[in-house]
């Protein structure tokens, strides 16, 4: 057995010594790789593990920091309750807009894909086109169509006689709708708690329905047609094809794009700005901060109210790592749930 | 051949570029590594006009209108050559602010809006315009008061120039009136509502009754009771719920809060939210006939609503006269050529030339006391139809209540202001309202008093 310990030894030398040698074979490679890690390190790493130190301090930016260790995370969980809200809103928001833009997307996806639909270039680009559009535009497009007294939302309500179902016979309005000049009773888009969530929500899904559409259009055509036609001369139906073949093929596709879109909706913070970003007169977030999601919470303690030690850089570091944690649960916890694939049994 | 030149100057073009980003790439690094050894850079680099040295000097503000006094600097060759960057209001401060943090990146002259200078005076990054090479000491005098104490911090030191204030008083449309069948002239409405004929915020309510019943409620006398009437009312009182750590919501907001939760109540605005679509879509079809604003709406309106231009006469407010809004200018410490910024500065907003060439087309009133001489206070004013509307601006400017500002300032205009939202949106007691805000600034705010 004395052999077998030494053979150990030296096995594990001469690995050392073909790992010098791939090294040093390879030397170059190493070279023309390192760009991106020299990047990630400064633009990724760096940031990321300074972000963790500062979230253990309070600095406004300026001033010393000063050490505060796990205050900043106490004072978030337990008393800021404006911080839940936010993100009780952000949660509310991948709900009710993320989950249907990506149910949507994934049928459009297998409509297009199909062979009932023709011009399936002229829908392809037609679907993405709200992608493109950068987000100051989008909030200029939508702020005028929501607007509520001269908006063409509640314009088209009025116009059709809808708008007569949001009073009552006898000219009062309901109290979900409000009384305008000009147009009757019509709907509060962006300045009501009630509507601006949903108002967000459908811009969301407006404007990311097309790309996720494009990644799972993406997935669909990399599926084999045989299984399909082997599928149909054995009697399936469309809706059998789409549950039994498709879905469980796109499985891949689809954790890609529901973790993306975890994260993404986690994040949220260009529309809701610029639909309740807060002007000199409302705050951000619009009525009952309705709006307010965590990333804009996030955003004016750090650059807003930095003053103190309910806010800053530190504060808001504490509220990324937090955001973090929750992307991490979430994402998780689908991969989990997801574990059993239908295709592995 | 001319293939072969191309080609030729392509690869040099390509050459140099490289060179240049290296170049760039390295310079970078060295100042993020030392930010101040790049600071003594000698000028000697910078191109030199006739047998003066030019520097370049960047100035930040959030509005378009900043070129005005660019080009008019810049035509006097002073030794400096300003660009403007037309930042946007968030990120004039915000981007100061990082520009501060990295130590680096912030320009030469920056504009800081009086609800964000409170946040800029308690900490550092800013030069003190007192101390040497500055000497700003000297035009105390000649800037209006409170806006001094404001630009200044707590010892001592003067960090942001006083550069406009906000006068403000009720704009009125004198084609809304006309169709009315009310008056037009200043005299008369300020006979009605301004506090120069002691009327009071019930006789504005009383004015607004008139409107609203003379165009059978299709028009109302302004647009939104939580700007017109609380932004109004609540800035009589004085600018700024803080007096140093002291919450002064409840205190100054209770009224302000009463009198717009009332005004809307009785549906007498027209419950278009300012500075949206809607609202300019309310001013394009006469929603309302006036508006409870500063002097600097001016520029705005001009641009945006050409259409009334002429029509629009101001007049004193209801009760007492305000102030809504200014600006400071400030160099960063960081700058490599604050003289030139400090020439820059001194030119704009403490001489009477600098001041009047940007608030004659903009209506940004001028801090600097001595150009309220000029005869250009007593022309009359195309913009007003004629009425010598700079010297009523002028008058109230003169007899507003100071203004206290606090780093708190910021966080409790969006507390109280998402409380007004609630009074009126969805029709919370005004004065409960004003309570909750108060102590909800208390708990959010460490060290807050109440």
């Amino acid at each position: 057995m004395a052999s077998s310990t030494f053979s150990t030894a030296e096995r594990a030398l001469q690995d050392r010594r073909t790992r010098q040698k791939e090294v040093k074979r390879n030397a170059w490679a190493y070279v023309f790789v390192s760009p991106f890690y020299l990047l990630y390190a400064i633009f990724g790493f760096f940031p990321l593990v300074y972000g963790l130190w500062l979230s253990l301090h309070t600095w406004d930016g300026i001033s010393p920091m000063v050490f505060v260790g796990f205050n900043n995370y106490i004072k978030l969980i337990t008393v800021d309750e404006l911080w839940w809200q936010a993100i009780y809103n952000t949660i509310w928001l991948f709900v009710v807009a993320t989950i249907p833009q990506l149910s949507l997307a994934l049928s459009l996806a297998f409509i297009i894909n199909s062979g009932y639909v023709r011009f399936k270039d002229f829908f392809r680009a037609a679907y993405f086109m709200p992608f493109v559009a950068s987000a100051v535009a989008v909030g200029i497009l939508f702020t005028s169509l929501f607007g509520s007294q001269y908006g063409m939302i509640n314009f088209v309500f009025t116009a059709t006689g809808l708008a007569k179902y949001f009073g009552t016979e006898a000219g009062e309005c309901y109290k979900w709708a409000f009384m305008s000049n000009n147009m009757g009773c019509v709907i509060d888009w962006l300045q009501s708690a009630l509507w601006l969530k949903p108002s967000i929500a459908l811009i969301i899904i407006w404007q990311w329905t097309g790309y996720s559409m494009i990644i799972f259009l993406a997935g669909l055509q990399s599926i084999n047609l045989e299984l399909y036609e082997a599928a149909r001369v054995d009697g399936a139906s469309t809706w059998d094809i789409f549950v039994k073949i498709t879905m469980p093929l796109m499985q891949g596709v689809i954790l890609f794009q529901v973790v993306t879109s975890i994260i993404g909706a986690m994040q949220n913070f260009d529309i809701p700005v610029m639909l309740a970003g807060g002007t000199q007169s409302s705050a951000p977030g619009g009525t009952d901060h309705a709006g307010l999601t965590a990333m804009m919470q996030l955003y004016w303690s750090a650059f807003k109210y930095n003053t103190g030690s309910k806010s800053g850089f530190g504060y808001a570091s504490a509220m990324s790592f937090i955001l973090f944690l929750i992307i991490v649960v979430f994402s998780f916890t689908y991969n989990r749930a997801n574990g059993q694939n239908p295709t592995e049994n | 051949m001319a293939m072969n030149d191309k080609s030729l100057s392509r690869r040099r073009f390509l050459r140099l570029a490289a060179a240049g980003l290296g170049a760039a790439g390295a310079a970078g690094v060295l100042a993020a590594c030392g930010g101040a050894a790049s600071g003594d850079k000698p000028a000697a680099e910078a191109p030199a006009e006739g047998n003066k040295v030019v520097v370049d000097l960047t100035f930040w503000w959030w509005d378009g209108n900043g070129q005005i006094w660019a080009d008019a600097y810049n035509k006097l060759n002073r030794g400096a050559k300003v660009t403007f960057v037309n930042t946007p209001f968030a990120d004039s401060h915000d981007k100061l602010l990082t520009s501060f943090a990295s130590g680096s990146g912030a320009p030469d002259i920056a504009s800081l809006e009086i609800g964000r200078v409170g946040g800029f005076t308690a900490k550092g990054g800013l030069a003190d315009l007192k101390a040497a090479p500055f000497d700003g000491g000297k035009y105390e005098k000649d800037m209006v008061k409170y806006k001094w104490t404001q630009g200044s911090t707590a010892d001592g030191r003067l960090v942001a120039m006083p550069w406009d204030i906000g006068p403000a008083g009720v704009w009125y449309r004198t084609d809304i009136m006309e169709k009315l069948g009310l008056p037009t002239e200043p005299e008369a409405i300020e006979e009605l509502i301004s506090h120069t004929k002691g009327k009071k915020w019930e006789d504005f309510f009383a004015f607004a009754q008139t409107v609203k019943e003379k165009s059978g409620g299709k028009v109302k006398l302004v647009s939104d009771a939580g700007t017109d009437v609380y932004g109004g009312a609540l800035r009589q009182g004085g600018e700024g719920y803080f007096d140093g750590m002291k919450v002064l919501i409840e205190e100054k907001a209770t009224r302000p809060a009463q009198l717009a939760a009332d005004f809307r109540k009785q549906e007498l605005d027209a419950n278009i939210g300012w500075w949206g679509a809607d609202w300019a879509a309310g001013v394009k079809n006469d929603a309302f006939a006036a508006m409870v604003i500063a002097c600097w709406m001016q520029g705005g309106l001009t641009k945006d609503q050409p259409q009334t231009i002429g029509k629009w006469r101001v007049v004193p407010a209801p009760e007492a006269s305000y102030n809504w809004g200014g600006s400071f200018c400030a160099i960063p410490e960081q700058g490599k050529n604050i003289e030139m910024a400090w020439d820059f500065v001194q030119w704009a907003c403490c001489s009477a030339e600098g001041q009047n060439a940007m608030f004659k087309p903009t209506g940004v009133f001028p801090a600097y006391k001595p150009a309220w001489a000029d005869p250009l206070y007593d022309e009359p004013q195309d913009f007003f139809g004629g009425q010598r509307a700079f010297r009523t601006w002028a008058n109230i400017a003169d007899n507003v209540a100071s203004i206290s500002r606090s780093p708190y300032d910021l966080q409790a205009d969006d507390i109280v202001n998402a409380e007004m939202a609630k009074v009126l949106k969805e029709g919370k007691d005004p004065v409960q309202a004003m309570k909750d805000a108060e102590s909800a600034a208390l708990k959010a705010i460490e060290g807050a008093t109440p």
